[in-house]
């Protein structure tokens, strides 16, 4: 009974990188609990379709870390939420608030590539 | 989509904004040498105390004798001019993109309550295109100046609503939306939407020549 609960934590904790690793496989829209009641529609995301289609390798383009209001590009932030550094409506003021982390680093790409949606409701596309 | 939007957010939207604050200075500068050479002596009658007396009275809804002869005017014009300025500053789309372009932020009305602005302002220029039509007194007065600042005015709201329920083709509507009302912005001071620059002074003129000089009311 023993061996079996031993041999199946094993099994699990072998799993559970694999299990966070294809987490973003199932991000389909971000649509951050946040925000609370949101005003826009959430936005279609296909995580892994969208950085395939746009040819984005690194995930730190978009993943990356900081402390204290300097942000740190070197190291990765896979799987923490942008919430998580970024506040709504942050104390200090010149700290990127969340909707303007979203906005200014899937924008400002965009822009730069000359593809993807500017608009608002390229984004928060309204459900017909 | 990305050339044309960066247009109008770009280049056009500085353009728009120079136009409306340059041309303003300008007219308003214009109009004051002019008022001092041709009329100096009303100049010198001006008087804070009647001007404000004046525009505090005609604020107030039917306060003014003028404001009581047509309710459904006084009630649409109060509106429309109320919603037409509060709806696009206070807008959550609006203070976005000051924040997307220059990290300003302030803060914001509900969209529910800016959405019931501005189809107000869209009905209103309804009310207001009827009755230069339908009636017969107004329709004889009514030019091609106020029905170009008619439109003028009516098209940032009504492409603004669509572009809101992305109703029609999205794209082809914001960029509607945005170049519509920079056309307002730079129409401003040299349309008949400049009355938004003068109507402080006509009021105060009229004001300070009925409360200094005729010695009556003139609400
Ligand atoms: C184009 C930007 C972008 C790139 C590139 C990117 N991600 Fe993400 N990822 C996001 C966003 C946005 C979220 C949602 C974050 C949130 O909810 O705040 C996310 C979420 C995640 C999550 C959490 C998923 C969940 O369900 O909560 C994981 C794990 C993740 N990314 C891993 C990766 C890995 C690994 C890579 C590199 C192969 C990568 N990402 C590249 C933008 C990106
Ligand atoms: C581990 C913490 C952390 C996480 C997670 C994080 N950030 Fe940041 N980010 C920072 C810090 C720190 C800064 C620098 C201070 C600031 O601007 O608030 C920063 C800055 C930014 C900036 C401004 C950069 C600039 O050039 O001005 C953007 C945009 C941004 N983050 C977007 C995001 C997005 C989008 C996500 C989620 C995919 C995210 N961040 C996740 C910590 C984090
Ligand atoms: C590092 C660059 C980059 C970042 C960051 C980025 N994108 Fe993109 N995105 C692209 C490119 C490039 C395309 C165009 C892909 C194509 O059509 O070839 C694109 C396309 C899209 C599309 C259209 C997808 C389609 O199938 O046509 C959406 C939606 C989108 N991005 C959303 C986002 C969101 C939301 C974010 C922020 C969380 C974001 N993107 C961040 C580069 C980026
Ligand atoms: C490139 C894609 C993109 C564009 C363009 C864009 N947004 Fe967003 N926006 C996002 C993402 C991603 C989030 C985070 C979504 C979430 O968590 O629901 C967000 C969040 C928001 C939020 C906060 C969440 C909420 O719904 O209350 C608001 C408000 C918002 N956007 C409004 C706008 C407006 C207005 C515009 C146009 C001026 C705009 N956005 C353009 C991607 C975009």
């Amino acid at each position: 009974m023993k061996k079996i609960a031993l041999v199946a934590l094993l099994a699990l904790s072998l799993l559970l990188p694999a299990f966070l690793a294809m987490a973003q496989d199932d991000l389909k829209e971000i649509k951050s609990e946040a925000f609370g009641k949101l005003q826009r529609p959430a936005v279609a995301f296909d995580h892994n379709a969208h950085n395939e289609k746009a040819q984005i390798e690194d995930c730190l383009v978009c993943h990356h870390s900081g402390e204290n209001g300097v942000q740190d590009k070197t190291t990765g932030s896979e799987g923490t939420p942008c919430s998580e550094c970024h506040k709504v409506k942050p104390t200090d003021k010149k700290a990127t608030s969340l909707m303007r982390a979203y906005h200014k680093q899937c924008i400002a790409c965009h822009t730069e590539k000359k593809k993807g949606p500017l608009a608002c409701g390229e984004c928060h596309v309204r459900k017909k | 989509m990305h050339e044309i939007y960066n247009l109008v957010t770009g280049p056009l939207a500085w353009l728009a904004w120079g136009i409306f604050i340059v041309g303003s200075i300008y007219r308003l500068a214009i109009m004051y040498i002019l008022a001092k050479k041709k009329d100096a002596p009303s100049l010198a009658y001006m008087s804070w105390g009647f001007s404000l007396r004046s525009i505090i009275n005609w604020l107030i809804p039917f306060n003014a004798l003028g404001w009581r002869r047509n309710p459904l005017m006084t009630v649409a014009t109060f509106a429309f001019h109320i919603c037409l300025v509060v709806a696009p500053i206070f807008l959550l789309a609006h203070v976005a993109l000051w924040d997307q372009f220059f990290g300003i932020t302030y803060p914001v009305l509900d969209e529910k309550v800016t959405d019931i602005m501005t189809m107000i302002v869209v009905a209103a220029c309804l009310i207001f295109a009827a009755r230069r039509i339908f009636q017969k007194e107004v329709r004889y007065v009514s030019g091609f100046q106020d029905w170009l600042i008619l439109v003028i005015a009516v098209l940032p709201f009504a492409t603004g609503l669509l572009a809101y329920y992305q109703l029609g083709n999205y794209q082809v509507m914001i960029v509607l939306h945005i170049l519509s009302g920079e056309i307002m912005l730079a129409a401003i001071p040299f349309t008949r939407l400049s009355h938004m620059l003068f109507s402080v002074f006509t009021r105060s003129y009229m004001g300070s020549e009925f409360g200094g000089v005729r010695r009556v009311k003139d609400w």
